[in-house]
């Protein structure tokens, strides 16, 4: 630290004394300023706000000590410390001792003696060159301290409205969730899927606080917006691994639980990759538990990510448990962890499984601090199959479309690789007069191509999901026909025309299968309650025509707009 | 702390202690950064054994010396890892990306 420049005022009734003073002030490299009297001492110093005074004690109109004492008071609430040096002919110990009572740093005798004056200025400078270094320091910390808090905030109240969005309030879920800081890096995300599936998201991001919840950002939005298009669990996984390899460093990834919950069909897939067992608990008490079997999220590379979740289906209501390494690692005061075993246990009461289990982590943690954010979720999975309700707004009379027509032809690599109906109804949705007709449209499209792609190409029987265990075979068949498949082709048409005053859209779907009796089929009556066959009814439900042709490969259905 | 490091037949152990986490992540780096420039060392062994604790920062530098040691054509073993931290190697799947040894 180099020595910088001060200001001193020197205050004597004596010239000489001044004039050698300031000799020795300025030698120093000092700027010196002059008073000869307290009161004049007391206005320059006002003026000039020096870094050190150098005061007489008997002068004229105002002493030295009273300027002193006026001098402290003045600075008495400033952080600053301005040193003052009294120079006196009375040095006697009574003299001395009531110049350092009346605020003075140090005492010297006169007349001046050069030498120690200078030795004197020197220490004196090197003070208050500190003191201005730590007043420096100090502002830099509280500046860097109001910044962090600031951008605390701004991420607590970002990541807050992420977290609060309406569709994450779904009737079917439960969150309980403590952050460790001001800011969580576990997120709870929960959305249906045009054909009312519901997705469920919980992330936890490497470390806490800022960091964590900035990794765990792209997370939503991929979510959000894959899931309202209508994509499958699998592929909303794969696109936010894609998107967190990209954007993270190596040592940051998010470990995740995806599940989505088809309430029609009954049946729940689980992606779990690095978070707790994921716990199934049916109204008979049986528990099953879903293990991570996949590394977190933002680690593997594309070509080794592996999306496949583990899929079951249920008969009997329950409830679905997940929670954050947080909630089950959360040591009491006696440093014993909560742990998963605790969670099911206290999950077993009778109709308050979530509060229960809250209850008993409240009192397990004791009024003791977490060290880790703490996420708990209950997704109730409902007694009987809901129907699925279909928005469909109110026909418009608009004016007659000018008409277009779009066709897709499909092959086994195409069917293979392409989430086909998110992707066609991404296209769709550009289209101003179906934008509203999305839920609808979403639900007609995906069980006609499905229907065509499993039973038409696959030639998978739907007989086989009745059967127990029949349902996991059945995607596992799905699963490796799929991989294997060598020929074989679906075609897509869309028609949007004007027909007798109105806009349709004709939805015809052509597979390469052998086709079924849809003679027989058609005449049964349209119900909720067969196990199968129940998004064909639906479909029927919502569409003005649908129409089988050839030997039954080819389906048209006419949605009135 | 200083994290001892034995350099035996290609294989150069790095033995840990008890929390494994952010609070070691200089001791950490400045313990196998030197072995990733040694042309003798084939394959680095990160010794758990005496680890009771990891937490996910722990699996950071983990995934990031994988990283290094793959572009200096080097192999990353995990050993003898037991309790939770072996539980906790096993949520996080890191079987597929380390060779792990009992």
């Amino acid at each position: 630290m180099t020595e910088s420049s001060l200001t001193i005022l020197i205050v004597d009734d004596a010239t000489a004394n001044l004039k050698l003073a300031k000799k020795v002030v300025q030698q120093l490299g000092h700027r010196a300023v002059l008073a000869h009297d307290g009161e004049e001492a007391l206005q320059r110093f006002d003026e000039v706000q020096p870094d050190l005074v150098l005061m007489d004690v008997v002068m004229p109109v105002m002493d030295g000590i009273t300027a002193t004492r006026a001098l402290r008071q003045r600075l008495a609430h400033t952080a600053q410390h301005v040193p003052i040096l009294l120079l006196s002919a009375l040095d006697g110990t009574a003299d001395v001792l009531r110049g350092l009572e009346a605020g003075a740093d140090d005492y010297l005798p006169k007349p001046i003696n050069v030498a120690i004056l200078q030795a004197k200025l020197r220490n004196f400078a090197r003070l208050v060159e500190n003191q201005r270094e730590l007043a420096r320091q100090n502002k830099e910390l509280a500046d860097r301290r109001a910044r962090a808090e600031e951008e605390a905030q701004l991420a607590a109240y970002v990541f807050t409205h992420l977290t609060d969005r309406e569709d994450a309030h779904d009737p079917q879920l439960r969150i309980y969730q403590v952050p460790y800081g001001e800011v969580s890096g576990e997120l709870v995300c929960g959305a249906r899927t045009p054909a009312g599936v519901l997705h469920v998201l919980l992330a936890d991001a490497t470390g806490h606080g800022l960091p964590a919840a900035l990794s765990a950002l792209p997370v939503t939005e991929v979510f959000h917006s894959m899931t309202a298009n209508g994509y499958s669990l699998s592929a909303i996984a794969r696109e936010i691994n894609r998107k967190l390899k990209r954007l993270l460093p190596v040592d940051r990834f998010v470990a995740a639980t995806l599940i989505a919950v088809d309430g029609a069909e009954q049946v729940v897939e689980i992606w779990n990759g690095g978070n707790p067992d994921v716990v199934w608990r049916d109204g008979s008490g049986k528990v099953t538990r879903f293990r991570s079997v996949h590394p977190p999220l933002g680690i593997l590379p594309e070509k080794d990510f592996c999306s496949q979740p583990q899929v079951f289906t249920y008969t009997l209501p329950g409830e679905l448990i997940v929670c954050s390494d947080g909630l089950i690692e959360a040591e009491s005061p006696e440093g014993r962890a909560f742990g998963l075993e605790a969670v099911i246990a206290n999950a077993a009461a009778e109709g308050k499984g979530l509060q229960a289990v809250v209850g008993a982590f409240e009192a397990h943690l004791g009024g003791g601090p977490l060290h880790d954010d703490a996420t708990l979720l209950f997704i109730g999975l409902p007694q009987h199959s809901q129907v699925v309700s279909v928005a469909v707004p109110p026909q418009e009379r608009v004016a007659a479309s000018s008409g277009y027509r779009l066709g897709l032809c499909l092959g086994p690599s195409e069917l293979r690789q392409l989430e086909v109906v998110p992707g066609v109804m991404d296209f769709l949705m550009r289209i101003p007069a179906l934008k509203p007709h999305q839920g609808a449209l979403f639900v007609i499209l995906s069980e006609l191509f499905n229907n065509a792609l499993d039973h038409g190409v696959l030639g998978l029987d739907s007989r086989l999901k009745a059967e127990p265990g029949g349902f996991e075979r059945y995607l596992q068949t799905r699963i490796e026909r799929l991989y294997t498949l060598q020929e074989g082709k679906i075609e897509l048409q869309f028609h949007l025309h004007n027909v007798e005053g109105g806009n349709v859209l004709d939805v015809t779907i052509t597979d390469s299968g052998p086709g079924f009796d849809y003679g027989a089929y058609l005449r049964e009556p349209l119900t909720h309650d067969r196990p199968h066959g129940r998004g064909i009814a639906l479909v029927r439900s919502l569409c003005s025509e649908l129409v089988y042709s050839g030997v039954g490969n080819s389906v048209r259905a006419r949605y009135a707009l | 702390m200083q994290i001892p490091v034995q350099i035996e037949n290609g294989r150069a152990r790095l033995r840990l202690d008890g929390r494994f986490d952010f609070s070691v992540h200089r001791e950490f780096r400045d313990a196998y950064m030197p072995l990733l420039e040694d042309n003798s060392v084939r394959e680095i062994v990160i010794d758990l054994g005496r680890v009771e604790y990891v937490d996910s920062s722990a699996l950071g530098m983990l995934l990031l010396l994988r990283e290094r040691a793959q572009t200096s054509g080097k192999q990353v073993v995990l050993s003898g890892a037991r309790g939770t931290v072996r539980q906790v190697l096993e949520v996080a799947n890191f079987g597929r990306m380390f060779t792990i040894e009992g």
